[in-house]
């Protein structure tokens, strides 16, 4: 019997380790408890992120489950649903999480390729209501300080790429974000790049390192170090306005003379669309609390984020990150993608 | 000497009663988090992540790294003991590890693999201590060719220790590669032989496939030998190795850890990869290799140590870089993320605490493995005794949580329960499984890496001889299988699998 004795003392050192959390905001708002909505089930809240643990998002939501968790008095659980790049967590939103206001999900605005172009009909992302803005983290386009770019701007590189068109290599993600913008200053331009595929942005700037490629696209917490010990630096951002922490960094727009060059992570909570209005109210409210922590804030800021301030004081969130939604089918609709 | 004024500065952080309690304690659930098939140190650590939130960052990451390390102590325990790996880097242990056992002599393979373990583990961060920033720099060497390089590498070493008929191991190393492909395409994006499944479309899942394979078919292997009740075959034989023993297990412990640790430096590497290669090299010097598959000590000493120098040899990358090599280092970056601390270039210069507390943890945390683990050694054998009836069902139960708990996802239980029933039958037709599983693990970097080197190139697949590292990995990869054409593709007599069946 010591295997059984052996697999409870780890449930106990788990369960243990679990109840020492941490302390992120203090106390519970009291406005937040009382606006609680009668009846709300006593089960704790499930946020689902679609990611594997220790990733961007996860980290993000496990930040925010605990603020939530602290400010409401409510119990939330972060529950990793992975697989498929995201598609078995977001069908699993949409099709069979609960829909009696304990079941959120922290998604990243890459749900809405997943649902115009891959679902196929078998899920669809306005299944999902958005209830509550976290932040953003717009594309960067870097280079290394010691290669062939390492004084050049944006314009310049692309320059390069339409005078010796196919020659310039540059990381993508295929099918995502990476692609298109890229796709874009292409189209715009008549630059042609080398596109060589990598799993992520954080890998394509590991092959920039490594002298694979002449650019990478990826955010900026996944070239810091980097940029840091001077290796890489950034030659564009794919934002309407500078980032605070790339205050150096032109916008593509600018460099580009362009206004449509908009590609950025937007991490945001949904709740399915059939959970009763009061509990989506309570939810939206929750979130909205927690996001007014400076705690959680500071936390967030550490990631390298940016909080985009049309959609943090946006009246109506919803509609605000529909809009979003708007902009991306367009997108794909343009290029062809979607009919 | 900075390595040493570093590591002095290092063990002043750690030597703090919380730090070291919070070492043990990750050294003690990393251990039996390996000893348990099914849980492996990805699901705990992902679990325990939340943790870490509220302690100091070196406290937190200490004890995340404690219960990698420890996971790849505690693997070999069920490999050798019931042939169920604890975790997937284990699979290879199973050959001989568990001949041992079935011949009275699982103390012995336990207290090498326990010390093997150790020895590997000092080693790896002996190098990380002296050697990290230099080190660093071979991860950023391995490009997509290199990486072409090293898997096809790795797969002509899987070819060397099929055990039984050769064209049943090449088959099973298709398969293995076959169904890799399931999923998402790499250069476009679209999805491939999914059948319009969205579990499907990041391909079967690792842990469920290893579990399904080597622990659900196990079981269903055992109980048609229900007749026996236990799984003690013959009195246990002393419960530590003999000096025969270690004499011909120190060899394979040091080329282990070599191995291992350079293999745990390149993206493609890590711990499974060290493991199969180790095993491979070792049935190559050894001056009998009949005897692996049937009991020999080297085929525990070689890949256990190899296993646990990978994970020294894996954090380099993380901490002088930021590069994770694998899902589990991705969490420990996570974890220290978090923390507001990134790990780079400049990690060592602007945090020499927790740079070099995390080093001296490691120290540490190996002395309190060996601690922990060799007195343990005579109680994991005492498992043998349970009977069946109680044991199976406790391990297919925790092969179920610990399959579910990765993803929460059921699918993954069907592909549990369909590779528990696949590796019964193919067991029954002595195909021999381990091939299969490290096909499976290298071709999807193979495929991406291939794919990328050739968009990369102007000269097609002339880039593979273009560059240093990976010209010199096809060469000897090219020597590996002309030797094996050389000896005629007879396989060579090993037990293993095959010979178990037989019995």
């Amino acid at each position: 019997m010591k295997f059984i004795n052996k697999a409870l003392a780890l449930g106990a050192a788990l369960g243990l380790a679990a109840l020492a959390g941490p302390a992120l905001a203090q106390g519970t708002n009291a406005e937040l408890v009382k606006a609680k909505p009668a009846g709300f089930p006593t089960q704790p809240i499930e946020m689902t992120v679609v990611y594997p643990a220790g990733g961007g998002a996860d980290l993000t939501a496990r930040l925010l489950g605990k603020t939530m968790e602290q400010l409401s008095g409510s119990r939330i659980l972060v529950n990793n649903r992975t697989g498929g790049a995201g598609m078995v967590g977001h069908a699993w939103l949409a099709t069979q999480a609960p829909t009696d206001g304990t079941a959120i999900g922290m998604l990243v605005n890459l749900v809405w390729g997943d649902s115009m172009l891959r679902a196929q009909g078998r899920w669809s992302h306005t299944d999902l209501e958005p209830i509550g803005y976290l932040n953003s983290d717009p594309m960067v386009w870097f280079v290394t300080t010691d290669g062939p770019f390492k004084d050049k701007t944006a314009a310049q590189v692309i320059q390069a790429a339409k005078e010796k068109p196919g020659t310039i290599r540059v990381a993508t993600v295929p099918g995502s974000m990476w692609d298109y913008n890229i796709e874009q200053v292409e189209a715009q331009t008549g630059a042609k790049f080398l596109r060589v595929p990598f799993q992520s942005g954080g890998a394509g700037v590991v092959g920039l390192i490594g002298n694979n490629v002449d650019v990478a696209l990826g955010f900026y917490a996944e070239a810091k170090p980097h940029m840091d010990s001077g290796k890489v630096r950034g030659v564009g951002v794919a934002a309407g306005e500078r980032l605070a922490h790339l205050k150096d960094v032109p916008t593509l727009n600018e460099a580009l003379n362009g206004k449509e060059y908009l590609w950025t992570l937007l991490r945001f909570v949904v709740v399915p669309k059939a959970t009763p209005a009061d509990r989506k109210a309570y939810l939206a409210a929750m979130v909205k609390a927690a996001m007014q922590d400076q705690g959680l804030r500071d936390e967030y800021a550490k990631l390298g984020v940016y909080f985009d301030p049309t959609l943090e004081k946006a009246a109506n969130i919803t509609e605000a990150l529909n809009k979003e939604a708007e902009r991306e089918r367009e997108f794909y609709v343009k290029t062809g993608r979607l009919k | 000497m900075e390595a040493i004024s570093g590591l002095i500065t290092g063990f002043g952080v750690i030597l703090t009663p919380s730090n070291i309690m919070l070492c043990l304690l990750g050294s003690f659930v990393g251990t039996m988090i390996g000893v348990l098939p099914g849980i492996g140190p990805l699901a705990a650590l992902a679990l325990l992540l939340p943790v870490t939130f509220s302690l100091p960052p070196v406290a937190g990451v200490v004890m995340l790294a404690a219960i990698f390390y420890g996971a790849m102590y505690g693997g070999s325990t069920t490999s050798i003991l019931l042939n169920i790996p604890g975790e997937a880097a284990s699979v290879v242990t199973c050959r001989d590890g568990y001949q041992m056992a079935r011949q009275g002599r699982a103390g012995a393979a336990l207290g090498v693999a326990a010390f093997g373990s150790f020895v590997a583990g000092t080693l790896s961060v002996i190098a990380l201590t002296f050697f990290a920033p230099i080190l660093g720099v071979i991860a950023l060497r391995f490009g997509p060719p290199e990486n072409v390089a090293l898997m096809v590498l790795g797969l002509v070493c899987t070819l060397y220790m099929i055990s039984g008929s050769t064209l049943k191991g090449l088959t099973m190393i298709a398969l293995g590669v076959l169904l890799a492909m399931i999923g998402t395409d790499v250069v476009s994006g679209n999805e491939r032989f999914t059948f319009g499944s969205i579990n499907l479309s990041a391909g079967l899942d690792l842990l469920a496939i290893v579990i399904g394979l080597f622990g659900v078919s196990e079981i269903l292997a055992n109980v048609e030998k229900i007749s026996k009740n236990t799984l003690l075959a013959e009195k246990i034989k002393g419960l530590f190795p003999t000096k025969e023993d270690w004499k011909a297990s120190i060899g394979p412990m040091l080329r282990g850890s070599g191995l291992g640790f350079l293999l745990g430096l390149v993206p493609g590497g890590g711990p499974i990869t060290a493991s199969f290669i180790s095993y491979a090299v070792e049935q190559k010097v050894a001056k009998d290799p009949s005897r692996f598959g049937k009991g020999a000590i080297e085929g525990v000493a070689g890949p256990e140590s190899a296993n646990n120098a990978a994970v020294g040899g894996g954090m380099i990358p993380v901490l002088s870089l930021g590069i994770p090599g694998t899902p589990v280092t991705a969490l420990l970056l996570g974890a220290l993320v978090i923390q507001g601390i990134q790990p780079g270039p400049l990690f060592m210069q602007q945090r020499p605490d927790l740079f070099w507390g995390i080093v001296a943890s490691m120290y540490i945390g190996n002395v309190f493995l060996l601690i922990l683990n060799l007195p343990l050694v005579g109680l994991w054998v005492q498992l043998l005794r349970v009977p069946y009836r109680v044991l199976f069902p406790i391990v297919l139960m925790l092969s179920v949580v610990g399959t579910y708990s990765s993803n929460k996802n059921v699918f993954d239980l069907w592909v549990m329960l369909a590779f528990g029933v696949a590796g019964y039958v193919l067991r029954k037709l002595e195909y021999d499984l381990a091939p299969f599983l490290i096909a499976f693990v290298l071709a999807p970097l193979l495929e991406q890496s291939l794919r990328q080197s050739l968009v990369m190139s102007p000269d097609g697949i002339m880039i593979m001889l273009q560059r240093p590292i990976a010209a010199t990995l096809i060469v000897i990869s090219f020597v590996l299988v002309a030797l094996m054409i050389r000896r005629g593709l007879k396989p060579r007599e090993t037990g293993g699998v095959i010979n178990e069946v037989h019995q």
